[in-house]
């Protein structure tokens, strides 16, 4: 079976800096993918590939079976993609509820199915009872699950968690990665999450990408890719000492 | 969305404010008075050009300074069409609203692609080229702009219909229709406002990106709003028209039809339905009190008027900057508001 998401040789570059050289990577349906590496490694640069809100200067993005490489980011999300940011980006001046309203407005037109289907999404995320606050006023954790929320609303087929751990404490981060596992078993999406810290990632992902300097430098099970040498070299910085 | 659960005494204000509104040229009219009925109307043109304004301005955050652009279409149409044509009023009217809606989409679709003081400027750019071209084409009558033959109605319901109110009932029936027109526009941007158009103009707003990500397109969106508020400005030129009973470029394509709104909505409280509506109440009356203290006798022709106007306005805003409609009312007139959580 073709997988849900497809990446094929995706070539991205800013100016003399190639941030994705050649990026090949899969997400099935159902499927929980990881994808890390160190800070600039490019795991961004291909969310928003995939996500619409750029476009590779080579290579193609496939998802489902539509060419999704020269896309625009509604369109997509149409489709069945939907994102969180690294940089939280709420409605800030909407309250939460409302927030998660705007999303559910992308399958319905009517604002009563999408209030009430906001407010089990708020309930499932764990914000139920703060659907009244400003969005600008949620601490970071409750923001960021108020965006995974919100992406929810649009009924994706596969989702993209733009680091939606990090910044939190270890007891948030915890809770965080229990509703990432919720999402994946009740409501059945596949997810991708990029992370730059292993302990949040292994542990969830059915099969883990390595990005370093634009290039995937491993693709397999956690425990395969945590022994791989490559990727060692990269989070220990062994690079100046192999050479 | 914090409208639906609308207060008592909010609902109470709806209903005291109407009833003022409808009441208010009556005591006026017997004592034969006329002045205030049309200052009244001028405070329902801003207030309904305001309420047009915060969709584009407040609802969906792009800052648009060319509105009068569609005011003068919506009275150019009017206008035409009845002096031509001998077209209806109200018809008129319609077919101004529905002229604006249409050039407003084509002009504005290009200028989605900016955004911020681009965005903005770009609307400043429409209203400059404008202005040479209604001054200089021949057929809506150039620079000297079209007169509008007055008919003398005998009853009320032909006077209503072709908007042509002379002799001592004029400034009553022009409030009136004013308050008609007002009262739709309100009506109708309380229901675009709880409608998905309210949510995804909001959205748009607070961030574009995101908006895009939940799948809003932004572009077609910021169309949407624009031409709403260039709807409501067109209605608002026609009704104009028929009262000035003349239509000339310097005159509806003059820049205050944008800044007066702008400065009620801001004044009032940008991005809240009734807010511009406060602002007009507030500010027009100040402006024509004091054109009418300040601006005549010895200090007449030195601006003074305008000066105090203006220091009205930014005490308003150093103090108030979210506007007066965002003080605390509900605390002040005795509803206990929930605690904040």
């Amino acid at each position: 079976m073709a997988p849900l998401l497809s990446v094929e040789s995706s070539t991205k570059r800013f100016g003399g800096l190639l941030a994705n050289r050649d990026v090949s990577l899969t997400v099935g349906a159902g499927e929980i993918v990881g994808l890390i590496g160190p800070n600039g490694a490019g795991k961004t640069t291909l969310f928003n590939c995939i996500a619409g809100y750029m476009h590779p200067d080579a290579g193609r993005i496939v998802f489902d079976g539509t060419d999704i490489t020269r896309t625009r980011p509604e369109r997509i999300c149409r489709l069945g993609v939907a994102r969180t940011w690294q940089v939280v980006r709420t409605f800030g001046r909407m309250t939460a509820l409302d927030n998660v309203v705007c999303g559910a407005l992308e399958r319905t037109s009517r604002v009563t199915e999408a209030r009430a289907r906001a407010s089990e999404l708020l309930e499932f995320t764990g914000l139920g009872g703060r659907g009244d606050l400003l969005a600008a006023t949620l601490t970071l954790a409750d923001k960021k699950r108020l965006e995974i929320a919100r992406a929810l609303a649009t009924r994706p087929r596969l989702l993209l968690l733009d680091e939606a751990m990090s910044g939190l404490t270890p007891l948030e981060a915890a809770a965080a990665v229990t509703l990432v596992r919720r999402i994946h078993e009740e409501l059945g999406v596949a997810i991708c999450v990029v992370e730059h810290v292993m302990e949040v990632v292994m542990p969830l992902s059915h099969r883990v990408v390595v990005l370093d300097y634009g290039v995937k430098i491993a693709d397999g099970p956690p425990e395969t890719v945590v022994r791989d040498e490559q990727v060692i070299r990269a989070y220990l910085g062994g690079r100046r000492a192999a050479r | 969305m914090a409208r639906a659960r609308i207060s008592g005494a909010a609902r109470l204000a709806l209903v005291v404010g109407a009833l003022a509104a409808i009441v208010y040229p009556i005591p006026l009219q017997l004592q034969g008075q006329t002045y205030y009925q049309t200052v009244g109307f001028l405070v329902l043109v801003n207030a309904m050009l305001g309420v047009g304004w915060n969709v584009i301005g407040g609802w969906t955050g792009q800052f648009d300074f060319g509105p009068q652009v569609f005011f003068a279409v919506g009275a150019y149409t009017a206008a035409l069409l009845y002096a031509k044509l001998g077209v209806i009023a109200w018809v008129g009217l319609l077919a101004g609203v529905a002229v604006a809606i249409v050039l407003c989409a084509v002009l504005t679709y290009p200028l989605t692609r900016l955004r911020g003081h681009y965005f903005a400027i770009a609307t400043v750019a429409i209203w400059m080229i404008a202005q040479p071209i209604g001054a200089s084409w021949e057929f809506i009558g150039a620079a000297q702009g079209l007169f509008l033959p007055v008919q003398t109605h005998d009853s009320v319901v032909g006077a209503a219909l072709s908007l042509q109110f002379s002799g001592p009932t004029k400034a009553l029936g022009y409030y009136y229709s004013a308050l008609l027109l007002f009262a739709v526009t309100l009506a109708l941007m309380a229901l675009v406002e709880r409608s998905k158009l309210g949510y995804y103009f909001r959205a748009i707003r607070d961030d574009q990106e995101a908006a895009e990500g939940i799948g809003i397109d932004s572009r077609r969106y910021k169309v949407i709003a624009r031409s709403i508020t260039a709807a409501v400005f067109a209605a608002a030129g026609a009704l104009y028209a028929f009262w000035a009973l003349s239509v000339f470029p310097e005159q509806v394509l003059e820049l205050h039809w944008s800044t007066l709104p702008i400065m009620a909505t801001v004044v009032g409280g940008i991005g809240r339905l009734w807010g511009p509506v406060l602002g007009a109440v507030i500010l027009i009356p100040i402006s024509q009190v004091m054109s009418t203290t300040l601006g005549t006798g010895p200090l007449a022709g030195r601006g003074i008027d305008l000066i105090v106007y203006g220091l009205i306005i930014i005490v308003i805003a150093a103090f108030r900057p979210t506007g007066l409609l965002s003080l605390p009312w509900g605390r002040w007139f005795g509803r206990r508001r929930p605690a904040p959580a």
